[in-house]
């Protein structure tokens, strides 16, 4: 691991000033993931300053009817939250499907959203990878890639988001509140992680020491309505092969509004806006889900190992929506 | 038989320790002069040159208080293996993927493998030696002996530590994945096994930590 | 004993106490130490001014080495030793069976991550460093990975002796035979990983006087010895190891790893030194279960009886020998099952490749074959359209009959009884699908099912295994027992070399002791090469062979106890003599306390106990290779998800002869540890290679069954004694993973009609949506050359 300083900073402005001098400088959340990527060599910060003990860790309910929760609140904290749990169900689930009680207990809400692919080639500093070191090649293309990109790839990157929240949080139109060396801005989950394009190394729009400070869900009638389905080779403590976060809005038998998102199927949460386009105000039907998922789906670009997420997708969309819709049971 | 042994790299207990068991147990394994008060730090003067960061912190070690100089990138495994001399919490895969390292940090539980050190100044951290009170086992340790939920015993500590802030989780109402919709938090096997789902045990003593966890847990 | 999961019995309720006698359960002798964390396994080892050493490996699985600079990393401040394949003093290879494998390596690479030189340093970060700064000058070579290819006649040898390191064909009967019904098929076994959870580690200690103690995780302490005396080029005696704890082995730790090098070192900088591999290290650091392809043809009569098997093995062995030889010749034994087969053509291959090197790994062999073979059991049963239970019982080998390598099948052989009773077995409850607790659906509790298309499959298979070491092997353990009297109680002292990895081998010592010698105090000792080779904690032998030294040494102590008796109290007893409770007895009348018997010296006997011999194979396969057989069947419960290709395993039931429990709670534990191993093959694990390349040497990427993926395992355990064997007892830890295997796939084949040939069997697989790429123009440099200094983690 590469030595760096590390630091503490007073204040949330102090944290951002702290980076701003150093351009190889990171914030330190809870760790899991950082502290893993620096034992690689994957990451190589040379100052980190801890900002865990600086934003808020508290669930609080807003004036219009949404939540806030503080970026230190702890993965565990949040799953279990009854307000979360009642009112936003498929963030509880996509949180405890995610990593273990141990992880759980450490990560971040903020650092949930920064995890970084899981892609064996981004890890492994000796192979090529555009990510990890722009211009060297992505060795997942003609590789190891069962559990990579169908959607949005490029010919640069075709690596995935490791993170199970997130696509909730995409599903829930969260928007994350950060702080930065410009100002204070509020982005929507969907903005807030890119698509590879040719620039791969870059996973979200945050500027450097850009810090997330906050997220906001905002009220939605059928939040309550939602669920988290994941896809995944072991039972527990794993990643997602392919996962979906939906809510759904019924009123006698027809889709009033729908909410879906993807796991594990792009360089971001998947925000599936061709099915919930296709959805509103069709009548609830496995058929109309099947049809809307392989709308989404035309577009998918699969790779040498991983085709079968393109049917594997669509199965568990057209489980989760049927699911939601009362049809599933 | 003395005779015969002289000479043996293990040194042996006075022979009024002699008994059964807990004559085996202390003399079995391991080269005890190993282990005994001698702490190894690492040396770092040579690093220093290239940026190495030292940071003095203090950890509260199964009641005792350490104060330490450690390196910015010491996690708080390494410390307690590595500077204190604790090495109850093994290192499996040193990535937060095995669960071998989990000690409760401030009472939950944790990898300590991707925990830094000096990023929990005055901490609390207990270990499997440290759930011991007075020399004497804890409820869960014997509940592991009992059932014989462990065979090589490497991810054994890291289970214990594990099952034991698993318990208190459950105590405080935090639902598992393995919750229904709407449900109290009840200790089902279910629930057991999906909340220790994070600690790997290769020798698979899995299914002799349920009925063990189970039965402390209904105590 | 009949047990269903558990709890199933009453646990014995402990502490402190001992580990009784034979036939009990108690708690493990080592449990305190091991719940509380002060075990020591290698890699808690520390001593004031010790070295850590580290690796250098090779990125590349096959290149020319033109040179290889080491000045930078010598100059190093911190750095003490900085060490290659010039500096190894005596034999530059090391092997268990054929010493092909470089201590470190010269000329050639042959696969990823082999090793070219070491270094010790004052800090591990600092010896990572120094590896960094080590120039190796490669020419890369294009690397061999398919065996099928190793095997043609116009591939680059790999070795001078060739590529194919060995080839077993045994021919049984008429190989010509025909019959009325065949089927036939080609299967795959991928490349599994022991993964035991504790590293690879060791630390090696300098004497001063040229020689140097090693203290290691480790299978079999004297092969290290001798191996690393024969590339020190120092007399055995100056090298003595100790085994230190070991976090589990299942075959990875039969060869060497770090053991030469340490040594190396240690003598070199004339410090300690302390090796310990991480988790990718370990993965690269070990050999794995040999993958393998298997072309399987099966003919039967119309009322099933089989007539042939003809078999054609092709095993990928990797870059180097290890015990490949050893599988070889199991698998082609073992390739028909345990059927009554009056023809067999069987071909079993081992080629050398650029891949890592293949050996031992829980089964030897035996897994392999035992899907293909029982894979085809079922095609041909259900060709017959016979029940796929029926079908076996109908060929099951019977004590008598022939095995296909011409040796007689010895009593007892229950294949029969261990099927029937699987079949007998209560099923599992079978609750409605649809409206049930989701946590018990497929997927885990993950849910992504409400049980829509979920099906159930049941599948069987039965496999057996030999145990020891075979076909000549001169197979044998030694065994110390000393009698003695401390603070006027008697105690036992047992020494072996026999590694406890795990298994119990420790609490099963100390109960064959106290139960031949009825004494209460037993200490067993550290294992260590001041006593002679207890042979390897492998191939499910050291109840056996180790059990056997015990109890014959405690036999030879009771000898001299006796005659002790007769000079001091004269021969006339009325009564046979006997030892209990610390005394001597004649009869039920006791004759003197051993505490006063031995006040003036103890009793010390060692001995060394062999089990009847084995033999070759003869140019035509047959031999009387094997002295024991072990037999396991079992039945998988399975549950899929047939659109998302989720698996729930419902249960596991299994039957199997052990001949005596030795102790029903370790016994359990390895039945219980085999199935979740054998369950991680169906399911889960596989090293997946890419140009002879490791892509997934991580606990992310490599899936190890969790406590979830664990089905609840219903047992019944045979007590069928062999009367050649101590107390009766039959090896027990590999069987539970031969036969689990192709159970759960068959269970899998029953819900889903897919034919699945291949295991670890994928989500995609099951659902039948494997789908087809779309093939993007391949990017130009997408797979550059790696960089060629890299260090240590390839």
């Amino acid at each position: 691991m590469k030595p760096y300083r590390y630091e503490r900073a007073e204040d949330i402005s102090g944290a951002i000033s702290a980076l701003a001098d150093e351009p190889e400088g990171a914030f330190l959340g809870g760790g899991t993931n950082i502290v893993d990527l620096m034992k690689l060599g994957v990451s190589t910060p040379d100052v980190l300053v801890d900002v865990r003990r600086l934003m808020s860790d508290d669930i609080e309910e807003t004036e219009d009817g949404g939540v806030r929760i503080g970026a230190a609140v702890p993965n565990s904290d949040l799953a279990a939250d009854p307000t979360i749990r009642t009112r936003y169900p498929a963030l509880s689930e996509a949180l405890l499907s995610g990593a273990s009680g141990q992880l759980r207990n450490m990560a971040t809400t903020g650092g949930n959203f920064l995890q970084r692919t899981r892609c064996v080639y981004f890890q492994d500093t000796t192979t090529p990878c555009n990510k990890r070191e722009p211009g060297s090649g992505c060795s997942a293309l003609d590789g190891y890639n069962k559990n990579h990109a169908i959607l949005g790839s490029s010919e640069h990157c075709v690596a995935t988001h490791p993170s199970d929240m997130a696509v909730a949080m995409a599903a829930l139109d969260a928007f994350v509140v950060t702080h930065g060396p410009n100002g204070e801005r509020r982005i929507p989950i969907e903005e807030l992680h890119r698509l590879p394009g040719d620039e791969p190394e870059r996973d979200t729009i945050l500027e450097h020491g850009e810090l997330i400070t906050a997220v906001e869900l905002p009220p939605m009638g059928f939040s309550s309505n939602s669920k988290y389905r994941k896809v995944r080779e072991r039972a527990s403590y794993a990643f997602a092969l392919v996962s979906v976060a939906a809510a759904m809005d019924v009123e006698d038998g027809v889709v009033r509004d729908v909410r879906v998102a993807l796991g594990g199927v792009a360089h971001k949460p998947w925000r599936a806006t061709k099915v919930e386009e296709a959805l509103r105000g069709e009548p609830v039907s496995e058929e109309n889900f099947r049809a809307a998922a392989e709308i989404e789906l035309s577009e998918a670009e699969p790779l040498s190992e991983n085709a079968y997420k393109v049917p594997l997708a669509r199965n568990v969309m057209v489980r989760t929506l049927s699911d939601l819709s009362g049809e599933g049971r | 038989m003395r005779q015969r042994l002289a000479g043996h790299s293990v040194p042996f207990l006075p022979p009024g320790m002699v008994s059964g068991f807990e004559f085996q147990e202390k003399h079995m394994f391991g080269d005890r002069q190993f282990a005994e008060g001698r702490m190894f730090a690492f040396p770092s003067h040579y690093l220093k040159g290239d940026g190495f960061m030292d940071a003095e912190i203090t950890l509260r070690v199964d009641g005792e208080e350490h104060r330490l100089t450690v390196d910015t990138r010491t996690t708080i495994l390494d410390a307690l293996r590595e500077s204190i001399g604790n090495t109850s919490p093994k290192k499996g895969c040193d990535h937060g993927q095995c669960g071998a390292c989990t000690v409760l940090l401030d009472g939950r539980r944790v990898n300590s493998c991707l925990t830094l050190a000096v990023a929990h100044d005055g901490a609390e951290v207990t270990t499997s030696e440290g759930l011991s009170e007075n020399g004497e086992l804890h409820p869960m340790h014997r509940s592991f002996m009992e059932h014989d939920a462990f065979q090589c015993g490497y991810c054994t500590p890291g289970q214990i530590v594990s099952a034991v802030g698993m318990l208190d989780e459950v105590e405080a109402g935090w639902t598992s994945h393995a919750t229904e919709d709407g449900e109290n938090v009840s200790l089902s096997d279910e629930e057991i096994r999906e909340r220790m789902s994070g600690n790997l045990c290769r020798c698979a003593a899995y299914a002799n930590m349920l009925p063990a966890i189970k039965e402390v847990s209904d105590r | 004993m009949k047990a269903e999961s558990a709890p199933t019995r009453e646990r014995p309720k402990i502490l402190p106490s001992n580990p009784g006698k034979i036939g009990e359960s108690r708690p493990r002798a080592d449990g305190v130490p091991k719940v509380r964390g002060e075990f020591e396994y290698s890699s808690d080892l520390r001593v004031d001014g010790m070295l850590w050493g580290a690796t250098l490996r090779s990125p590349h699985p096959h290149a020319n080495i033109w040179s290889i600079d080491t000045a930078e990393a010598e100059d190093m401040p911190g750095v003490y030793s900085v060490l290659t394949h010039e500096d190894v003093p005596g034999r530059k290879v090391y092997g268990m069976e054929v010493p092909d494998q470089p201590v470190l390596a010269w000329e050639h690479v042959r696969y990823e991550g082999e090793p070219i030189a070491v270094v010790a340093a004052d800090h591990p970060e600092t010896a990572r460093r120094a590896l960094e700064k080590i120039a190796v000058d490669y020419e890369i070579l294009d690397p061999i990975t398919d065996p099928a290819e190793a095997l043609r006649e116009d591939t680059p040898k790999l070795h001078l002796s060739g590529n194919v390191l060995k080839e077993v064909h045994i021919k049984h009967g008429d190989v010509e035979a025909t019959a009325d019904v065949v089927v036939s098929g080609e299967y795959e076994v991928g490349m599994q990983d022991q993964a035991f959870l504790g590293p690879e580690s060791g630390m090696a200690v300098p004497d001063g006087r040229g020689g140097v103690d090693l203290f290691i995780s480790t299978q079999w302490l004297h092969i290290d010895r001798d191996q690393i005396a024969e590339s020190l080029d120092l007399p055995p005696e100056d090298v003595r190891l100790t085994l230190s704890g070991v976090g589990g082995a299942f075959g990875g730790r039969e060869d060497l790893s770090m053991q030469i090098h340490s040594c190396m070192l240690a003598l070199d900088a004339g410090r300690p030194v302390k090796m310990m591999y991480n988790r990718e290290e370990s993965f690269y650091g070990h050999v794995h279960r040999h993958p393998c392809k298997m072309e399987y043809e099966h003919g039967a009569d119309r009322e099933g009886n089989l007539v042939y098997v003809k078999a054609r093995l092709v095993f990928d062995g990797g870059a180097y020998a290890s015990s490949s030889n050893a599988v070889c010749l199991n698998a082609g034994t073992f390739a028909c099952g345990p059927y009554d087969v009056p023809n067999a053509r069987i071909d079993s291959y081992m080629l050398y490749t650029n891949n890592p090197p293949c050996g031992a790994m829980r089964g030897f062999g035996a897994v392999q074959v035992c899907f293909a073979h029982e894979t085809q059991m079922d095609k041909l049963a259900n060709k017959l359209g016979m029940n796929p239970v029926e079908l076996r019982l109908k060929n099951a080998m019977k004590p008598g009959d022939k095995f296909p390598f011409g040796q007689t099948v010895p009593e007892p052989a229950p294949v029969a009884e261990i099927l029937e009773r699987v079949e007998n077995m209560p099923m599992p409850e079978e609750e409605e699908i649809i409206g049930r607790d989701l946590r018990r659906l497929p997927g885990g509790v993950s849910n992504v099912t409400r049980g829509e298309g979920v099906k159930r499959g049941v599948g069987y298979a039965v496999g057996y295994k030999n145990i020891g070491f075979s076909a000549g092997f001169d197979d044998y353990s030694t065994a110390s027992i000393a009698l003695s009297v401390e603070d006027g109680e008697p105690i036992i002292y047992v020494h072996t070399a026999a590694a406890e990895v795990g298994q119990g081998g420790v609490t099963l010592q100390a109960q064959i002791s106290r139960t031949e010698l009825g004494v209460e105090n037993v200490a067993v000792l550290p294992a260590d090469t001041r006593i002679g080779s207890a042979g390897s904690t492998s191939a499910s032998r050291q109840s056996y062979v180790t059990g056997g030294a015990v109890k014959m040494a405690c036999e030879a102590v009771r000898g001299k106890v006796f005659e002790r008796v007769r000079e001091e109290f004269g021969d006339e007893f009325g009564g046979e003599l006997s030892m209990e409770d610390g005394s001597v007895l004649a009869g039920n009348r006791r004759i003197v306390a051993l505490a006063e018997l031995l006040e003036n010296g103890g009793i010390e006997e060692t001995v060394v106990y062999r089990h009847k011999p084995t033999y070759p194979l003869d140019e035509n396969g047959q031999g009387d290779a094997h002295f024991q057989f072990a037999f396991a069947a079992h039945r998988a419960v399975v549950e899929v998800d047939e659109e998302l290709g989720l698996v729930r395993v419902v249960e596991i039931a299994t039957a199997q002869d052990v001949g005596k429990i030795m102790n029903p709670q370790s016994l359990e534990g390895q039945i219980q540890g085999g199935v979740a191993q054998g369950l991680g093959l169906a399911l889960l694990e596989e090293i997946q290679m890419k140009d002879g390349k490791v892509q997934n040497a991580s606990f992310t990427d490599y899936l190890l069954p969790t406590i979830l993926d664990m089905p609840p395992v219903r047992m019944e355990v045979l007590e069928l004694a062999d009367p050649d064997s101590p107390y009766g007892l039959k090896g027990v830890g590999e069987p539970p993973t031969i036969s689990s295997t192709p159970a759960i796939v068959a269970a899998l084949r029953d819900a889903t009609g897919r034919e699945l040939n291949r295991v670890p069997v994928k989500p995609e697989q099951l659902a039948g949506i494997e789908g087809e790429p779309i093939r993007r123009a391949p990017q130009p440099g997408s797979r550059g050359p790696v960089a060629d200094d890299l260090g240590s983690e390839a």
